[in-house]
């Protein structure tokens, strides 16, 4: 511990001024001869002299804040030597800023950023004469600043980010803005420069964790965490949200499942509970809470269930964490949603081969499986003949499938040529299709009309066993499917698929070119299920049936599982009309052919405009909250309704172990300053506080 | 000593305007004097005037010019005339002149009523041809150089010298006053002592307070007329200090310790203590036949006189109170 200003001391010497006025400083009363002074009740001694200091309590607090007052004009700050090591020899730097929101958390009376600045500052004093430096953050919209002579530069550009309310949430990590570092120190023509990169961040992994040992092009980079404590401060996030309805309770009932965590909180390996508070508020008031008690370092769920009133069909909703006064990163303790008791799937199934006997339906599995699974409540199937969908598409166009999420062509006949496009256009805009392949299916049409957006092009159907060489085994059966696919998210131990005896499969065209992935295959390296995506939506295609023409998978336990994943995943593409929510940072693409506004939690509106596709993308997704996509005439946009939620991978704070880079060559340490005169600012202000209420205690005597 | 204009002149003491009015007024006592000398105060000893008071039977030894034969005739036994004699009054003045009478400005100060008052009775009794003591306390001591009682402008001039001739100072010592004025007492006569009696024993206590008093009721009982004449400041009345200012309130005689504070933290417990005190004094000079009468500074002193004089005339005593509000 050191002091900046150690002259300022001598003001220690006016701690004699309050010990004199209270000696002397007392106002010589009003003197008055009476003759009745035996009527007279002594409140106070009379002293004529004193020796003792009178009201000791205000003499103390009076003591005491000029003290700190003085010492705080002082500054007294902690020098660390070791932790920014600079290359002696002039060089051209780039310093790198983590932005990210764990920067927020409060250490010491400020945050890791306004430390890291103090060490920035250190570093910039400590640059050998001749050095060039730059700024980068890795705030997407942080300053950059090109490296220059003047320090004051980046000085004033850090400063000023700092200052506008960095850090803000959906920063890159620091290993992203690496490559905008490195192109701002791109070397002159026949220079010869040492070049250094100087990470500054908190030890996480969106932070100095992300870092590699040496950029592009050799330039060495060195991590200097922002604070050198091993130790931080506990706090507690709220990492997910979701909700589901609950008709089981009342149609208009939700179930809201909150996820929080505590980070840190051990004390000497004990692993102690705190109670934390959860508050669910719909329409801005509050509606239930709950305290749950949360051990360091775990995860914890829990549960809401509300019944949403009357006359509304979404409803902005809220769950925070309450009484957190002191969380040290408060801005993960809330996270937005949009209810709605009538939010369903919109699953449209077309049935190529329809029978009048229901076992023998093309779609009678599939819809039996779709309603008896778990997700049913929140689907609405309905299913037409392709002609149907045809004439439809005919007559209204592209909005013929506006309210669809997920289409499925059951053993259907390729669409009709007019008809292709609108279909490959709606699966592009970000729909769900699902192609079942059947005795109806041909590969050239359907390769020709729908090969845009088909995972993989079919070439043709072949009964297993037929192939040549292949006598002994009449069936295929399906190989352990590959867990590790989005598809299979959530799905643990065994997908009960095994069993399955397929007699005839269609083989597809293998591509790699076209990005398909490969869900499950059947034991001779076939592919059964194969999915892709097709622009922003997605494709997924069974190649066999989905009845029992010529397989037996509807029969086996994992089919209705396997059927209600793959439309979640199929309708996970179109991100759900209502409910949806959006990372910090990422792009929100609506459907919309005209000018649209979005209107932000603070109430801006700001205009997005569509494109060719008839898709309108609003990338500034920085304000976290309720957003709403409003048409010209105020009327909300079908899927206009989504919250922006802060990352929870930004809520880690837990330090990761670092290895620290050894500089080659000559280097000098910096002794890094950080003040310590902050955290006695509140103390000051309490004494203040202290003084003004004794003294007017004294006056009211 | 003082060289104030007009000293040993009566004018100084008393104003004019309490001299004018003094002019149509007499000392008169509602009970009957006995005197050395004839005056013309109601004696109780049957004297040589002309008023018939009764009769009364001969006996041997009576001046046989005083027979009623008349009287003698209707009766047919001796009878005496008797007829009503006057007397002249002996008053004894005994003016504190402490400290604590300094209190007050110009004509509001306390000594200066106390001395207006002592002069304009002892001019009364004078000009009527009473004789007329003094005793004055200041500064602990007793100047009892006029105490034995005289009549004519001399002892007037004296007086009034007297009066003006000290600023007080120190303490009244009235029990020492009451001592040397005791014996000096001719039957019946008025004793009239002029002070605060806010505290006229000091230190000494409220049992020597209750002494002093018991004294004077002891010379009551022995058919003297006691007069208590109590000057009070409105100030000592009222306490008129009732804001936050630091006071420091000093014994203007030097007994008693000074009490500081707000003036609003003590004046409640002033007027209280005041009241009760006051209240005390009214007791027990009712009680024993002692005459309270009390002067406010404020009070026109000629209207506080013509009060005090219907009041040993007899008149009954009109109960004004000292504060608003406060009975």
């Amino acid at each position: 511990m050191t002091l900046l200003a150690p002259a300022l001391l001598l003001g220690l010497v006016a701690l004699t001024l309050p010990v004199i006025a209270h000696l002397m400083g007392h106002r010589e009363p009003q003197r008055v001869r009476f003759a009745g002074v035996r009527f007279l009740e002594p409140v106070e001694r009379v002293v004529t002299r004193r020796r003792a200091p009178r009201d000791i309590d205000l003499l103390v607090a009076r003591l005491l804040l000029l003290a700190l007052l003085v010492l705080l004009l002082a500054r007294p700050a902690s020098v660390g030597q070791t932790s920014v090591a600079v290359i002696a020899e002039p060089h051209d730097a780039v310093v790198v800023v983590d932005g990210s929101r764990s920067m927020g958390l409060e250490v010491d009376g400020a945050s890791l950023l306004v430390h890291a600045g103090d060490r920035i500052e250190a570093l910039l004093d400590a640059l050998p004469a001749g050095s060039r430096v730059g700024l980068v953050t890795s705030d997407p919209g942080g300053p950059r600043v090109e490296p220059a002579e003047d320090p004051e530069r980046a000085r004033a550009a850090l400063r000023d980010w700092i200052e506008r309310g960095a850090p803000r949430p959906g920063a890159w990590t620091l290993a992203d803005a690496l490559p905008l570092a490195v192109s701002l120190l791109s070397p002159a023509a026949g220079e010869e420069r040492k070049r250094a990169i100087y990470a500054f961040g908190d030890r996480t992994a969106h932070g100095l964790g992300s870092l590699p040992e040496t950029a592009e092009g050799g330039i060495a980079i060195l991590a200097v965490p922002a604070v050198e404590e091993a130790d931080l401060p506990e706090h507690v996030s709220l990492d997910e949200v979701s909700w589901e309805q609950a008709p089981d309770i009342d149609p208009r009932a939700v179930r809201i499942q909150a996820v929080l965590r505590r980070h840190g909180g051990a004390e000497d390996g004990e692993r102690t509970k705190r109670p934390i508070s959860v508050a669910l508020l719909v329409g801005g008031e509050e509606v239930a809470r709950t305290v749950v008690q949360v051990e360091a370092d775990t995860d914890v769920q829990v549960e809401f269930t509300h019944q949403l009133l009357d006359g509304g069909t979404t409803f902005p909703a809220t769950v925070q964490l309450v009484d957190l006064e002191d969380d040290p990163l408060p801005s993960d303790d809330r996270r937005h949603l949009w209810l709605s008791p009538d939010d369903a799937l919109e699953v449209m199934v077309v049935n190529g081969d329809p029978s009048e006997l229901r076992a023998h339906d093309e779609v009678f599995f599939l819809g039996t499986a779709l309603s008896a699974s778990e997700s049913s409540t929140s689907m609405h199937v309905t299913s037409l003949a392709p002609d149907q969908l045809e004439q439809r598409i005919r007559e209204q166009g592209a909005s013929a499938l506006g309210d669809v999420d997920v289409l499925v062509l059951a053993n259907v006949r390729a669409p009709q040529e007019d008809v292709a496009p609108a279909l490959v256009g709606f699966v592009e805009r970000g729909a769900g299709l699902l192609i079942t392949v059947g005795g109806r299916v041909e590969a050239e049409p359907y390769n020709a009309r729908l090969g845009a957006v088909l995972p993989l092009l079919l070439r043709e159907p072949v009964v297993v066993g037929t192939a040549p060489g292949r006598k002994e085994a009449r069936v295929e059966g399906i190989a352990p499917p590959d867990l590790s696919h989005p598809l299979f998210a959530g799905v643990e131990g065994d997908p009960g698929l095994s069993g399955t005896r397929a007699r005839k499969i269609f083989l597809l065209d293998p591509d790699p070119d076209r990005g398909a992935s490969i869900a499950i295959s059947f034991t001779s390296g076939a592919p059964a299920l194969v999915t892709r995506d097709a622009d922003l939506g997605r494709v997924a295609l069974l190649t066999t049936t989905v009845d029992r023409d010529w397989a037996d998978l509807p029969l086996r336990p994992g089919f209705v599982p396997l059927m209600e994943h793959t439309i979640a995943y199929l309708a996970g593409a179109r991100a759900r009309a209502l409910g949806a929510t959006v990372m910090v940072g990422q792009p929100r693409t609506v459907e919309a052919d005209a000018p649209l506004e979005v209107e932000t939690p603070s109430g801006r509106k700001i205009s997005i405009a569509p494109d060719r596709d008839g898709l309108a993308v609003f990338s500034d997704t920085y304000e976290v909250g309720h957003h709403r996509v409003l048409r010209a005439d105020g009327s909300l946009v079908r899927t206009g309704l989504f919250a922006v939620q802060v990352d929870p991978a930004e809520s880690l704070t837990r330090p990761l172990p670092l290895t620290r880079r050894e500089l080659e060559g000559e280097r000098k340490n910096v002794s890094t300053i950080t003040p310590r005169w902050r955290s006695l600012v509140p103390l000051v202000l309490v004494l203040l506080i202290a003084e003004v209420v004794l003294r007017w205690r004294r006056r009211r005597g | 000593m003082s060289t104030a204009p007009g000293q040993g002149d009566i004018g100084g003491v008393v104003p004019s305007e309490v001299r004018e009015l003094l002019r149509g007024q007499a000392l008169v006592l509602q009970r009957p004097v006995w005197g050395p000398r004839h005056g013309r105060h109601a004696s109780v000893r049957t004297g040589v005037g002309l008023d018939f008071r009764d009769h009364r039977p001969y006996v041997p030894g009576d001046d046989p010019r005083m027979l009623d034969w008349r009287a003698i005739a209707r009766r047919d036994r001796l009878v005496l005339r008797q007829t009503e004699s006057e007397d002249e009054l002996s008053l004894f003045l005994a003016v504190d002149c402490s400290a604590a009478m300094a209190y007050g400005e110009g004509e509001s100060n306390k000594a200066y009523i106390a001395g207006a008052i002592a002069g304009a009775l002892a001019l009364l009794a004078i000009r009527q041809g009473d004789r007329v003591g003094l005793a004055l306390g200041r500064a602990g001591d007793i100047d009892a150089s006029l105490l034995r009682p005289l009549g004519g402008n001399d002892r007037l001039s004296a007086i009034a010298r007297v009066l003006q001739r000290d600023e007080p100072a120190g303490l009244c010592p009235w029990p020492r006053i009451i001592g040397r004025i005791a014996p000096r007492l001719a039957r019946r006569s008025l004793l009239v002592l002029i002070s605060d009696f806010l505290d006229p024993c000091g230190h000494a206590g409220e049992e020597a307070e209750a002494e002093l008093l018991r004294g004077l009721a002891r010379l009551r009982a022995r058919d003297h007329d006691i007069v208590l004449v109590q000057v009070l400041h409105r100030h000592e009345v009222e306490f008129p200090w009732a804001n936050r200012t630091m006071i420091r309130f000093e014994d203007a005689r030097g007994v008693r310790e000074p009490v500081e504070g707000a003036g609003v933290r003590l004046r409640d417990g002033y007027l209280a203590r005041l009241r009760s005190h006051l209240d005390r004094l009214e007791r027990t000079c009712e009680r024993d036949g002692l005459f309270l009468h009390r002067v406010v500074s404020d009070d026109p002193v000629a209207e506080a006189l013509v009060t005090l004089l219907g009041r040993l005339a007899g008149s009954p005593p009109v109960r004004r109170p000292l504060v608003e509000g406060h009975p």
